[in-house]
């Protein structure tokens, strides 16, 4: 569900494999990523590029493995975001809670 | 042919057999994908579930069982109702099999029409326990009078208010609504949406709820009529809840004042809601900043100032509006929706009759449970 595409010193990045996010899927995630989360104890740039439709328990999920990473003092980066996905974290205001880059690139110079 | 269109997995390294499956399966109207190993066939499940997994027993690589076993350690896959198809037919493999809660057998030299019936009858029997399961669910919900829905609409002068609600499945959910009358001049209306589906959202409603009703009481008890304060205790409450970790809700909250004519609006997390404009046939969103209720304790809460002329309307509605399965996948759509609903309002087009036309959709493109409270200054 998640691949780990990159360790490098100051970050990890990763990737999401799956298209369609949701209750299905969304403990299986958020396991994943805490478990990334608590390993590689740095921070986290999530390509999301996969997922062209998320719903509210996915949603949930996400936000609860940022409250973690807050937690353990890391942080969570969101890239790849389809303009649908975009839209919607701005219509309930997760643009706020998230940082947004376009890329990988754009998230590290970030 | 099955009444909603079943959709299955079908497992096998023979690809001319896999072919052949494929093709008479299509013909009595069940959707069927194919992987010609189990690794392929998890890859796949990774982005796509079926209704029900046929397997092969004999394949390179992984087996059968070892598939099966690879499975049971998934949460979002292990219930998939799984069936072995096999050409062997001994015991041992036969109790390996169950013992793994595979639900049935069949021998590879079944006619393909028989394993068909035998498959829609599996998946029958196990959509009937599962509405019976709801159905006993259901009962005790409704023998404890709890409800997350109300019955019956407000009475406010000069205002009229509806709304529409289906459950996704059938099954109660997250989303609640309540009306709330502190008395002949004030009324909050309150929409919410826990994160999550069913039954185990539904069952977080009633905490979110009783915090909500509580905030308003104490509130008003004390002369306090700000959305934005009401929503920031709420939330205070909510991050220190134990029971309500990492449970989170949206909410619109939304005070209607008859004296004044003034709406006030304060959100959390919830999707911008509607205003029509009726003398200049324009709907416009409005939305406020506030994030979603159980994120985090200390973040503010801010309101909008709503000013509802004659034969103005609201619309606050919850995500099911706006998400829809389309054939290229689910999709969101908040600007397709505030178009088709403007285009009727702008053909003077009542609620129930918006009802009717924009929400009465097949259950086959709805994806999670439906509320919309329409509000209109009359």
């Amino acid at each position: 569900m998640i691949s780990i595409e990159t360790d490098t010193e100051g970050y990890i990045a990763l990737k999401t494999t799956i298209n369609e996010a949701n209750l299905n899927n969304s403990e299986k995630f958020k396991a994943e990523l805490i478990a990334i989360l608590d390993q590689y104890h740095k921070k986290t740039i999530l390509d999301m590029s996969s997922i062209g439709y998320m719903d509210s328990s996915f949603l949930g999920a996400l936000v609860s493995s940022l409250k973690h990473a807050i937690a353990i003092k890391t942080d969570i980066l969101l890239t790849g975001l389809r303009p649908d996905i975009h839209n919607l974290f701005t219509l309930i205001r997760l643009d706020k809670v998230f940082k947004i880059y376009k890329n990988l690139n754009e998230a590290t110079a970030g | 042919m099955p009444a909603k269109e079943n959709k299955i997995l079908l497992v096998d390294d023979n690809l001319l057999f896999l072919n052949i499956m494929v093709q008479a399966f299509k013909k009595t109207g069940w959707e069927c994908y194919t992987a010609y190993s189990a690794a392929q066939a998890i890859e796949k499940l990774r982005l796509n579930v079926p209704d029900i997994i046929l397997s092969d027993y004999e394949m390179p690589g992984m087996n059968g069982i070892e598939f099966r076993q690879s499975l049971m350690k998934l949460d979002g896959l292990k219930d998939i109702p799984f069936v072995f198809l096999t050409s062997l037919s001994d015991k041992e493999t036969i109790e390996q099999g169950l013992d793994l809660q595979a639900i049935d057998f069949i021998i590879k030299d079944t006619p393909i029409n028989v394993i068909i019936s035998k498959l829609n009858n599996i998946l029958l029997t196990v959509n009937k326990q599962r509405e019976l399961s709801t159905l006993e669910v259901q009962n005790a919900a409704k023998a404890l009078n709890i409800k997350s829905i109300p019955q019956k609409t407000p009475q406010i002068n000069g205002i009229s208010v509806d709304f529409w609600h289906h459950a996704y499945h059938d099954v109660p959910g997250g989303d609640f609504i309540d009306f709330i009358q502190v008395n002949q001049r004030f009324t909050f209306i309150v929409l919410g949406d826990i994160m999550g589906k069913k039954w185990m959202a539904w069952y977080f409603t009633f905490g979110y709820l009783s915090y909500v009703r509580s905030a308003v009481r104490f509130a008003t008890l004390s002369n306090e009529f700000s959305p934005a304060n009401i929503l920031q205790k709420v939330n205070s409450i909510i991050c220190l809840d134990d029971v309500l970790q990492d449970i989170l809700s949206s909410l619109s909250l939304i005070l209607i004042d008859t004296e004044t004519g003034i709406v006030n609006y304060a959100g959390a997390g919830d999707l911008p809601l509607l205003h029509y404009k009726a003398h200049d046939a324009i709907l416009e969103q409005v939305s406020t900043d506030g994030l979603l209720l159980g994120m985090f304790a200390d973040v503010a809460y801010t309101e909008q100032k709503i000013v509802l002329n004659k034969n103005d309307q609201l619309f606050i509605f919850t995500d099911g509006m706006i998400d829809m399965a389309h054939e290229a996948g689910v999709k969101t759509d908040y600007e397709g929706f505030k178009q088709k609903l403007a285009g009727l309002l702008a053909q003077g087009i009542n609620f129930d009759e918006i009802k009717k036309r924009l929400f009465n959709l097949s259950p086959d493109i709805v994806v999670d449970d439906q509320s919309i409270i329409n509000i209109i200054k009359t």
